[in-house]
């Protein structure tokens, strides 16, 4: 058994205190959030070092939350919860993380965290290409106060983050985005509870005359360590009026930035291929939020 | 180490010494001998554990037993009520949702947990409600007739 080294369960009541534990115990303490990612990693050795569980539950951090006209969600906000809020469930430039929730079954959606789905860093995961197609960042509090960093600088590898010697993640923050943003996600998988082969968030925002203003594509699943912003198709998006062979320009481009890898589950070049598809797709669904139709 | 943790599970509390690391799944089987509860693949991608969390599914096999004291707990063991089955359980036994078994009690507490906000469910929201739960045997059709069965007679 992976975690028989663990000889202690503690419930601190603040993030404060939760930080005081992390200076405490150090790389003999392991954070618990929702614990679906857990219990893999323990099962598989990769926590054999734990002596510590250090649950979070009790520590005020369940809340979807308005702030600077954006959103803050706490680190202990299930699937569920986020899904059934307000924000996500109404409005069109958090779509993509709508998106992303319907894919797990509801014993995970009760159950595993906003926090913990993104500080496990695993860029299979769905609801991080989700945030960061909305320009997400994160808090990390620490012994010296707590700092914000972007999505896109916090995923480092494969199960690596950036936060330092005990940090931990409080929330996840989505900034305003302007009048007329949306985002859409899609994930391809081969079963109902498969991890992905391959995901896609978009988020475009448009002009008063229907120009694209800023474009964000991001591409999860077998593509790399962490995942990845498909700048060349954004380039290719803004500036110009959305339609379908637009679209289409934009989903080649993808080729530039897409450095797929062939595993057991499928080989690089059905990624690539398939990349551009699911590409064309997702922007599709994220321009047909803002009542558009294209062909 | 083992530490005494008070559980409250189906409406009873018990108090029990148990290691830190210790599943909810574990404690059910293992410490109550509340043997409904099966373990399948023990890393939550079959719903066999499937149990309620103050009334929510979720896999006890990812649960650790301390993270769910304060929370109400509630097994196949504590679905029937003086003796009257659940009306979840009438209904598998009268479709015939049951073949060799294993798969049940966790399908028909994620089905329970999805009846108590599902109106009138179609039939795509009940199979998106056992999407969690595999059946070995493939007997999908006849569980989704006892969950619609189910919904028709509360």
């Amino acid at each position: 058994m992976g975690m028989s080294g663990v000889k202690e369960f503690c419930r601190p009541q603040t993030a404060r205190d939760v930080v005081e534990l992390l200076e405490k115990y150090g790389d003999r303490a392991v954070l618990l959030a929702g614990g679906t990612f857990l219990h893999g990693l323990f099962a598989t050795g990769l926590s054999s070092g734990a002596k510590v569980l250090v649950d979070l539950q009790k520590a005020g951090l369940s809340y979807v939350k308005a702030r600077n006209g954006g959103l803050a969600l706490g680190a202990m906000t299930t699937f569920r919860e986020l899904a059934e809020s307000e924000p996500v469930q109404k409005r069109p430039e958090f779509a993509a993380i709508r998106d992303a929730l319907q894919y797990p079954p509801p014993q995970i959606r009760n159950q595993a965290t906003v926090g913990g789905c993104v500080a496990a860093a695993l860029p299979l995961f769905d609801l991080p290409v989700a945030l960061m197609a909305v320009d997400g960042s994160v808090t990390a509090l620490g012994p010296r106060g707590s700092r914000e960093v972007r999505l896109d600088k916090f995923f480092v590898d494969y199960f690596e983050n950036a936060l330092e010697t005990s940090e931990f993640l409080t929330d996840v923050l989505l900034p305003k985005l302007p009048p007329r943003s949306a985002s859409a996600f899609l994930k391809l998988e081969t079963n109902a509870n498969d991890l992905a082969l391959l995901n896609v968030g978009t988020h475009v925002t448009l002009d008063e005359s229907g120009i694209c203003r800023e474009a964000r594509v991001v591409i999860g699943g077998g593509v790399g360590k962490v995942p990845v912003r498909m700048v060349s198709a954004e380039s290719v998006l803004k500036g110009q009026r959305p339609s379908a062979k637009l679209l289409e320009e934009a989903s080649q481009a993808v080729s530039a930035d897409l450095h797929p890898v062939s595993d057991h589950r499928a080989s690089a070049q059905y990624r690539s291929a398939v990349a551009k598809v699911y590409v064309r797709r997702t922007l599709k669904r994220a321009i047909g939020q803002l009542g558009i139709e294209l062909d | 180490m083992k530490h005494l943790i008070s559980l409250e599970i189906n409406g009873e509390l018990h108090e029990i010494a148990l290691e830190p690391y210790a599943t909810l799944l574990q404690v059910l089987r293992e410490e109550l001998g509340l043997l409904g509860t099966k373990k399948g693949c023990d890393s939550g991608g079959c719903g066999c554990c499937t149990v309620l969390l103050d009334g929510l599914a979720v896999y006890s096999c990812m649960v650790f037993a301390a993270a769910a004291q304060g929370r109400k707990i509630t097994s196949i063991e504590g679905i029937s009520e003086n003796g009257k089955l659940d009306p979840l359980q009438e209904s598998f036994i009268q479709s015939g949702a049951v073949q060799c078994g294993f798969c049940t009690c966790g399908m028909i507490l994620a089905a329970k947990a999805f009846l108590s906000t599902a109106r009138s469910p179609s039939d795509q929201d009940i199979r998106q409600s056992i999407s969690g739960n595999l059946c070995r045997c493939t007997g999908y059709h006849k569980i989704v007739d006892a969950i619609r069965m189910a919904s028709v007679n509360r």
